[in-house]
């Protein structure tokens, strides 16, 4: 008896140690998933913060960039200005949702399909070369990111189109932008899901044209489901007709609005998970575009209001590249080939940085698997922006450049980001809003 | 009893205004608080057309002005809107001899009869005849001369310079347009230089729901469609502008309206659920069809009405009238107020006269849908027969049955409907269908004495638009396809065949017209080519009109284009002239009023050949350049 008592006693302190183990293993998974520079800030030879690379220093990191931009450099299109490595610190809410997700999250049995979801980053582990679903795994974190919080607007979004030869701006378009998270909500009420939500959805993306004259009061509302299987609602209010159209939402690598991007591109990755083959390559420390904005020479002309806001300055080889820092950071390499045959690129490489989950650097390769376009999305710590955003743990988008190599041309996007819940409420991202705000 | 309700309506008419004006108040003394946003264009539009020259030289000045204002008690979202515009169209001083001053001349008329042609005032004169000195043949066209030949039908002269030139045929308060009307459109005693002029303010309902207000000058649009009115009717258009061919928000004739939605948003069971209510408490206005002699008019119908009414106030020849038989008949001379237009029966203010619409529009899921109703003015003409008119031969007035003697009427147009779009993932295309019933519209019938009659009709439109790689012509921008298909079933249709030709209703009591349109993108979307067809099946009139759009930066847009038609023109229908209003001195051996169906193409051919078989001749280059700040 005694001995069934002691054989008892081991077996509950077995367990309760399994059970610490495994929660300090779980702990260890969050606390590397969103503090990766708590203990080391990485480094590389001969790299260090107020240098600047350019044609003449860049095949000594050539290692730490991305083969495109290390073209850039090398062909002097481009110089680079190093800054500091800085925690970008996700809202702690999303990082305890993931905490209390953690291990109930299961991919489903087809590319697309995830079971047990309710927030945070679904799979915080490190990626495992050898787990043939890590790219897959990967994408989940970035698609169910901290990506602009719950809700966010960009008001406004300057979009301008460049001859990158002769560094004319053909075209500047002025949108606001706002999103709204329906489902997997960490910070702002109601959480984690607004209700009612019938078509189940995840994400809601509102577009609003200011400018020019012929696409103002243009508005595009994309409603995105929580099942990745389904393609999106989208709708379209076009100024000129003053009536709302449902859109076809199939060729989602159509230009929009005829820039360098497609509405496959925005946010570095803007399809469905089941749409791609998703493979993980590796792990590296990279330049990557992230920095404070306050502390940038900014752009004094193109926008100016009352709060003194500028946007980031562009600069380089057709005025194309985004004059901001750029900072050594630990990246996820994942290579994403479209599963539709007929799909014009053959594959993208996205460089996902693994704080955040952001996807600042993207190289898209056509069909023939030449270099078509490589897409920067400059990330902007909350704390050195508008005062709106500190604390907010949103990591930034604030400026962005899709190139497009072989037409020598392309879109510059400078962000007026504004992580405030009143700017972007649910009404807005029904179809009646372009009804009623449309003239 | 009725009065007191009509009492009681209005006054409640007017405490709704009264109530909207008061809850402006605060509002409108906001608005010095905020900056005004000013955008705006010039642009000309420059057509040519085949055989009559410049037929447009349009230069437009439009000014666009918003406000937000900060939130004020229970209303928010405040905004102000208003959209001014004017415009000079050079066309009538620069073309005169087509279509202003100069325009028209000295005519004759056909007498098949005799194998010849007779001018103006040169026919069998009745025993109740007119005097050639209060409608000289100087000024004038043949009817439907553009179009067609005679060839054995109805014709006679129609006036066609400015109404402050030649006042004859000039209808008044409808198609009585002087020199500077139709140079400067915008500015007459509706002014139309207004174009918008509205507020929008939001307030919440305790239930959480909230209601979104528009109140003011302004376009409402209903329905999935593009080009054609199936739903999208609460406002009239004007087709002088260019026919049916321009974007209908410039089109659109904006009218003082309050429209409230009661959004709803998302339900247990509705991703989206909105309830509209419409009051159109502006004084009526019907479509502006354009006038004669003006290079846009639709239908040829102006020309019809000023003739008509040229006929009715002095009197005129009439081509191949007397003892008409399909071997011919004799150019005849009718007196003043015998056939003709009396008049424009123009609904006056009144509450009884403002329309009113409601409308439960959707999402559930894929499928996005509409209820509508609406209560309103027919925004077209009815012509209504027995009018007294003088019996040509013995000088009696009386209302004569068939004769063809109108007044123009607006009558009360009662409308449902629905509307849906689908979006089919399957072959990522999506669908819009429309659906319209309206009773109450009026159609031409000579089979009836008045020769009007009233039908219910059924309009309703398919389409389905498409987004589609041609990589061999553009890899990185899909091209738009869209189709769509517009039906007409007029549900008390009327046709007998007679003796002489057909008789009844000249509108098809079933007709189709298909669109297609084809654009493609180059050079970041500042390059734009499409081509845009409309075939009418049963006219068998078909319509192309390719355009090349560029940018050539923000600011400046130039559009190249051409409108051409291919098919069948002119159509005939039974005219009634064999109607036999006045018995026994109209008879060929049919009772009174008893039409035998001889026919030509005027005037209700128009009717079958609709606006595109009717515009054969109208062929345009054109020429737009818009200049944005």
């Amino acid at each position: 008896m005694k001995n069934n008592k002691n054989t008892f006693r081991l077996g509950v302190l077995t367990l309760a140690l399994a059970a610490g183990c495994a929660q300090a293993a779980d702990e260890t998974v969050i606390e590397q998933s969103f503090q990766p520079y708590a203990k080391n800030k990485p480094s590389f030879a001969g790299l260090s913060a107020g240098m600047t690379i350019n044609q003449g220093n860049v095949a000594q990191f050539k290692d730490i960039l991305d083969p495109a931009f290390y073209g850039f450099i090398e062909k002097g299109w481009a110089e680079l200005k190093v800054g500091e490595t800085t925690s970008f610190d996700l809202h702690p809410n999303y990082v305890e949702a993931t905490r209390q997700g953690m291990d109930k999250i299961q991919l489903g049995a087809k590319p697309g399909e995830i079971k047990g979801w309710v927030a945070g980053r679904p799979f915080p582990q490190e990626p495992d070369v050898n787990d043939p679903r890590a790219g897959e795994k990967l994408a989940w974190n970035y698609k169910y990111g901290y990506n602009w919080g719950d809700s966010a607007a960009i008001q406004p979004f300057y979009w301008k189109f460049r001859d990158m030869n002769s560094g004319k701006v053909e075209r500047t378009i002025k949108f606001n932008f706002h999103f709204l998270n329906f489902t997997g909500r960490v910070n702002q009420d109601p959480k984690p899901a607004i209700t009612p939500n019938p078509s189940d959805l995840f994400r809601g993306i509102y577009v609003n044209v200011l400018e020019p004259h012929d696409v103002r009061n243009t508005q595009l509302l994309i409603h995105r489901a929580q099942d990745d299987l389904k393609r999106d609602n989208s709708w379209l209010y076009l100024g000129f007709q003053r009536r709302v159209r449902r859109l076809a939402t199939g060729q989602v690598t159509d230009a929009f609005l005829g820039s360098d991007l497609m509405i496959e591109d925005f946010e570095g990755y803007n399809g469905r998970i089941s749409d791609m083959k998703w493979t993980y390559k590796g792990t590296r420390f990279m330049l990557m575009p992230f920095y404070n904005h306050n502390d940038l020479s900014l752009d004094s002309e193109t926008h100016k209001d009352s709060e003194g806001y500028q946007v980031v300055a562009f600069g380089g080889q057709g005025g194309c590249f985004p004059n901001i820092t750029w900072q050594l950071r630990k990246v996820y390499e994942v290579e994403a080939a479209p599963v539709d045959a007929g799909h014009p690129l053959a594959k993208r490489v996205h460089y996902m940085d693994a704080q955040t989950f952001t996807v600042p650097r993207t190289i898209s390769y056509d069909r023939k698997g030449s270099l078509w376009k490589t897409f920067t999305i400059g990330q902007a710590h909350p704390d050195h922006h508008l005062p709106v955003n500190k604390g907010s743990g949103v990591s930034i988008d604030d400026s962005f450049s899709m190139i497009d190599v072989q037409a020598m041309h392309c879109t510059s996007g400078q962000f007026k980001g504004v992580v405030d819940a009143k700017l972007s409420p649910p009404e807005m991202f029904s179809v009646q809003h372009m009804r009623a705000t449309g003239n | 009893m009725q009065t007191t309700t009509r009492t009681n309506l209005r006054n409640l008419g007017f405490a709704m205004l009264g109530g909207t004006g008061v809850a402006l108040m605060p509002l409108a003394s906001a608005l010095a608080e905020e900056e005004t946003r000013y955008t705006g264009f010039y642009e000309n539009a420059t057509h040519v057309r085949d055989s009559a020259g410049l037929s447009k030289f349009r230069n437009t000045l439009q000014l666009n002005a918003d406000r937000a204002l900060e939130d004020r008690g229970a209303f928010r979202n405040i905004k102000f809107h208003g959209t001014f515009r004017g415009s000079y169209d050079g066309v009538y001083d620069l073309n005169s001899s087509e279509y202003g001053s100069g325009a028209g001349g000295a005519i004759t008329l056909e007498n098949s009869a005799a194998g010849n042609s007779v001018p103006h005032g040169g026919g069998l004169q009745l025993p109740y005849t007119f005097d050639p000195a209060n409608n000289p043949n100087e000024g004038m066209l043949v009817l439907g001369e553009r179009l067609h030949k005679t060839r054995g039908g109805v014709a006679f002269g129609v006036p066609v310079r400015p109404c402050d030139k030649d006042s004859r045929g000039c209808i008044d308060d409808y198609l009585d347009a002087d020199s500077n009307d139709l140079r400067f459109p915008e500015f007459n005693e509706r002014l139309d230089f207004i174009r918008e002029l509205y507020m929008d303010f939001d307030h919440d309902l305790p239930n959480g729901d909230m209601v979104s207000w528009r109140v003011g000058k302004q376009q409402v649009i209903w329905g999935r469609t593009d080009l054609f009115r199936v739903l999208d009717v609460i406002n009239p258009v004007d087709y002088s502008r260019n026919n049916i061919y321009d974007e209908l928000e410039d089109i659109r004739i904006p009218m003082w309206i309050a429209k409230a939605d009661w959004r709803m948003g998302a339900g247990e069971v509705f991703d989206d659920l909105n309830l509209s209510f419409v009051w159109n408490f502006d004084k009526f206005r019907p479509h502006n069809l354009g006038q004669c002699g003006t290079p846009n008019s639709i239908l040829d119908a102006a020309c019809f009405f000023r003739g008509m009414n040229n006929l009715w106030e002095n009197g005129g020849t009439v081509a191949n009238f007397a003892g008409a038989s399909p071997a011919g008949g004799v150019a005849t001379d009718f007196g003043p107020g015998q056939i003709g237009i009396r008049k424009a029966h123009m609904p006056s203010w009144s509450l009884s006269n403002t329309q009113f619409g409601i409308k439960l529009e959707g999402v559930y899921g894929d499928l996005g849908f509409s209820l509508n109703a609406l209560t309103y003015r027919s925004q077209l003409p009815s012509l209504r027969g027995g009018v007294p008119g003088q019996n040509g031969f013995t000088g009696e007035v009386a209302p004569w049955p068939s004769l063809i003697a109108f007044d123009i009427h607006f009558p009360r147009v009662n409308l449902l409907g629905g509307s849906l779009d689908y979006y089919s993932q399957a072959i990522d295309t999506v669908f819009r269908f429309e659906v319209a019933h309206t009773s109450g519209e009026e159609f031409a019938n000579t089979l009836q004495s008045r020769l009007f009659s009233e039908s219910d009709v059924t309009r309703y439109v398919i389409g389905a638009d498409k987004n589609v790689f041609i990589p061999f012509l553009n890899p990185g921008r899909a091209f738009l396809i869209s189709g769509q298909l517009f039906g007409q079933h007029i549900h008390e249709h009327q046709e007998e065949k007679r003796a002489w030709g057909k008789a009844g209703m000249p509108d098809w009591e079933q007709n189709w017209i298909a669109t297609l349109l084809f654009k493609g993108w180059w050079m970041n979307d500042r390059l734009s080519p499409q081509l845009l067809a409309a075939h009418d099946f049963r006219a068998r009139a078909t319509a192309i009109a390719p355009s090349v759009e560029y940018l050539f930066n923000d600011n400046l847009r130039i559009i190249a284009g051409a409108n051409v038609k291919v098919g069948r023109g002119a159509r005939e229908y039974d005219d009634c002239r064999s109607c036999n209003p006045w018995d026994p001195f109209t008879s060929a051996g049919q009772p009174e009023g008893y039409t035998l169906g001889l026919g030509g193409y005027e005037p209700l051919g128009r009717f079958r050949a609709g606006p595109i078989g009717m515009a054969q001749k109208e062929d345009e280059l054109q020429l737009t350049l818009r200049y944005s700040f």
